[in-house]
């Protein structure tokens, strides 16, 4: 077995102590939202730009408990050559969930599941950069999640294209994201962690799924569509509505937190 | 002017500064950065801080673990202190497993870890070689603007004093472990070490605290590590520029009143989130 | 008087007393064929064998436009080099880059190979010792010689220089220090254990001291050598 000659290591093996939880103790997984905030609600979300000094761009999200920043450097000359495009640029993504954000304790490599996320993100991010603008250059995307509650592409996507603003990089609009949870006839809003993953342990079946959007709001464009589980096509398009709906309550943080973000660095004149 | 000054020639227009006791931020050569300090943001993790040094921002996140005491050490529990730079808090870093930096950060924690005496590992032990607690301590970078080591330590510091660990008992039948999420109870933290960081400049001004660009600039950096009874529990200096006895002498008095300095502030964060409660 | 130069006084009183002993030390110079410049430096039964390669071409990622990048490689005597290896080569590269003469070879690359042969304490003195020996027999340009000693301060506050490995673990502070031929000040410190101000002053000073011998061993052993040649 290969040993990470980097890290500091602890032992070979361990586990986290939620495995040996008795039964009955287990804490369970709400199974409605309890009037906490409705089925269709998102969640509060506080958002900021410009938060780390040595990045071109930078923006901060959290949604409930989900807190995701992102920092953007660039555009800069290719690192590979080979693969130079002369007339467009690059945009190159990495999406990283920190060790300590999920329930489980995570690995300092990247796993598949990031990688997965990382394209996911590159791809609903690239439609709405002018990167034409930008030939035999990349622009460098960091996304690093600090704690999982839930919906963390979705709001990955709306970070990072607040970071990509905040850098100034040229955008045909800003990508918004939303993740909706379909239980049944049930469709959670921006579903927290317990939420997303709580469902599966009752069985699969009809219309049980998960999908999240990323949305041009000016242009009303989708530029990003990923859905898993098994669910009928009207509850489908219905769901893609529900998530175009939960963008565009999105978007007025967005703006708020981008003007702030310009008001500061270029003051307005004083009268 | 300045700017092009700062760009084209960065370390005279630090000497320029330099030479009337002052600093291109504003701040006088033994002046550190504000610090402010936050804990329990992070409630996926037993225990969690994040400390700012100026623009320098570390966040830390302690992971309880179960597992097998070291066999040459059977009474003993592990922690496992990590530090990563992850290419988002700077573009001097680069995406992929820690460069000779982060390493060498990471053997620095690890050792003022062991030098200061900072908690028992005999704690950590549930049952002799059995069952015991690993802790793994990720400590990631958010913007580095400087001074690292120092951020580490005191976030480090903060988190292991705010972690939280369920009680464990092994059933007698079963020959299991069974964990009480509801009983918590905190760690004991015998010792405080506080690190404060310098850099050299032309061989002979000592400035703290320095930003990523002194650091980049200086000829020599230097961390004394102290502790709440005036000991030292590190004094590194990797290379660089030589320094005299009395120079050093200087560094570590510094670094005394730091140590009260920050003190008072994890006291001031510990006590106001007790009151909050 | 003020309680630093006070303290500076006390230490040297006490030094006039002792003189730091050392463990049995020696040297071997162009041992090995391929490298630029090599060494072995033996301290009791601890030995490192030295390589050093440069100046040659550096890769385009390291190229530091104004100086020579300076890459520092320990190979432990068993295993893959871990974090603990690395953190070594950091104080052994900075403490090579304070001393050699960078700027009249930008643009290239300089390597020290460090490889462990025996270790049985005072580890990364020796490295530090060997490396020095390794760099002059490169003949690169150096502002300064180093030489490096190891403290331990036992628990009955004994202060013992050079320690062998088992000395090293019944201590309760390590000092390794790196000093600098000039000014006999202090180039690199990385200590494990805590330990008082007083004791570090001690230290230091007991290294110094112990400094002399190490360099007049560099002195003797180039002598030697030149003189065969001729």
């Amino acid at each position: 077995m290969p040993v990470d000659t980097k890290r500091i290591r602890g032992p070979e093996e361990s586990q986290s102590p939620l495995l040996f939880l008795s039964p009955d103790k287990a804490p369970k997984a709400p199974s409605s939202r309890q009037g906490v905030r409705g089925n269709g609600d998102v969640r509060p979300v506080f958002a900021r730009c410009g938060l780390v000094s040595q990045a071109k761009g930078s923006a901060y999200i959290e949604a409930g408990n989900t807190k995701i920043i992102c920092s953007v450097y660039g555009p800069k000359e290719t690192e590979r050559r080979d693969e130079t495009d002369m007339k467009t640029g690059r945009l190159v993504c990495d999406f990283r969930l920190a060790p300590f954000s999920c329930v489980k304790r995570g690995a300092w490599i990247q796993g598949s599941e990031e990688r997965d996320l990382s394209a996911t993100l590159m791809e609903s991010l690239r439609p709405g950069v002018c990167l034409h603008r930008y030939p035999r250059s990349q622009i460098d995307v960091n996304v690093m999640v600090l704690e999982n509650d839930g919906s963390v592409l979705a709001h990955a996507v709306t970070c990072a294209s607040m970071a990509l603003a905040d850098a100034g990089i040229e955008m045909y609009d800003i990508v918004l994201g939303c993740t909706l949870r379909q239980s049944g006839n049930a469709c959670l809003v921006d579903p927290s962690y317990a939420e997303e993953c709580g469902s599966w342990q009752e069985g699969y079946g009809d219309n049980q799924g998960c999908v999240t959007l990323a949305l041009l709001p000016n242009l009303n464009q989708v530029s990003g569509l990923n859905a898993d589980g098994e669910m009928r096509e009207d509850t489908l398009t219905e769901a893609m509505r529900t998530c175009m709906d939960g963008c565009h309550k999105l978007y007025p943080v967005v703006q708020q937190a981008l003007t702030r973000a310009v008001k500061k660095k270029a003051p307005p004149p004083e009268k | 002017m300045a700017a092009g000054f700062k760009t084209a020639e960065p370390l005279e227009y630090h000497r320029s500064f330099l030479k009337e006791n002052c600093r291109p931020d504003g701040r006088e050569l033994g002046e550190f950065r504000p610090t402010t300090l936050n804990i329990n943001s992070i409630s996926t993790a037993d225990g969690s801080a994040l400390v700012k040094i100026g623009n320098t921002t570390v966040i830390c996140g302690i992971k309880a673990e179960l597992a097998v005491p070291p066999s040459e050490a059977q009474n003993k529990g592990y922690l496992v202190p990590n530090v990563d730079l992850p290419p988002l808090c700077s573009s001097r870093f680069r995406a992929g497993p820690p460069g000779e930096q982060a390493q060498a950060a990471s053997q620095f924690i690890a050792d003022v870890i062991e030098s200061s005496d900072l908690i028992n590992l005999e704690e950590l032990c549930i049952e002799k070689a059995k069952l015991c607690w690993v802790l793994y301590c990720d400590i990631m970078c958010l913007d580095y603007d400087g001074n690292l080591l120092d951020a580490c330590i005191t976030v480090l510091l903060a988190a292991l004093k705010t972690a939280q660990l369920p009680e464990v008992t092994i059933n007698k039948e079963t020959d299991l472990a069974e964990v009480d999420i509801e009983k918590k109870r905190r760690l004991k933290i015998n010792r405080h070490p506080v690190g404060s960081s310098f850099a050299v400049f032309d061989d002979s001004i000592i400035i703290v605290d320095p930003t990523a660009e002194e650091e980049s600039l200086s000829t020599a950096l230097m961390t004394v590590v102290t502790d709440e009874e005036d000991r030292l529990c590190a004094v590194h200096k990797p290379g660089g520029t030589s320094l005299s006895g009395e120079k050093l002498q200087h560094c570590i008095n510094r670094a005394l009143t730091r140590n009260k300095e920050i003190r008072k502030l994890l006291d001031k964060v510990h006590e106001s989130t007790k009151t909050m409660k | 008087m003020d309680a630093t130069s006070r303290l500076c006084m006390r230490t040297e009183m006490e030094l006039e007393r002792s003189c730091p002993v050392l463990r049995e030390y020696g040297s071997e110079q162009s041992l090995l064929s391929r490298p630029d410049g090599s060494s072995t430096f033996v301290q009791g039964d601890t030995s490192i064998l030295a390589g050093v390669y440069g100046p040659a071409e550096v890769k385009v990622s390291k190229e530091i436009y104004d100086r020579a990048t300076v890459e520092v490689l320990i190979q432990p005597k068993m295993g893959l080099p871990s974090v603990r290896e690395r953190a070594r080569e950091q104080c052994v590269r900075e403490t090579c880059e304070a001393a050699l003469l960078l700027t009249l070879h930008p643009r290239s690359s300089l390597t020290v190979i460090l490889q462990v042969v025996h270790d049985d304490g005072s580890l990364l003195s020796c490295c530090l010792n060997a490396a020095c020996m390794a760099l002059m027999d490169a003949g690169l340009p150096m502002s300064r010689l180093f030489c490096s000693v190891t403290c331990a301060i036992s628990k009955e506050g004994q202060i013992i220089t050079d320690p062998t490995a088992r000395q090293e673990k019944e201590s309760r502070a390590l000092l390794t220090f790196a000093i600098d031929s000039n000014e006999r000040n202090v180039l690199m410190s990385s200590t494990t254990g805590s330990f008082s101000v007083q004791e570090l002053q001690q230290c230091i000073a007991i290294s110094q001291k112990a400094s002399e011998q190490i360099f007049q061993f560099y002195r003797d052993s180039v002598k030697r050598r030149y003189s065969k040649m001729q």
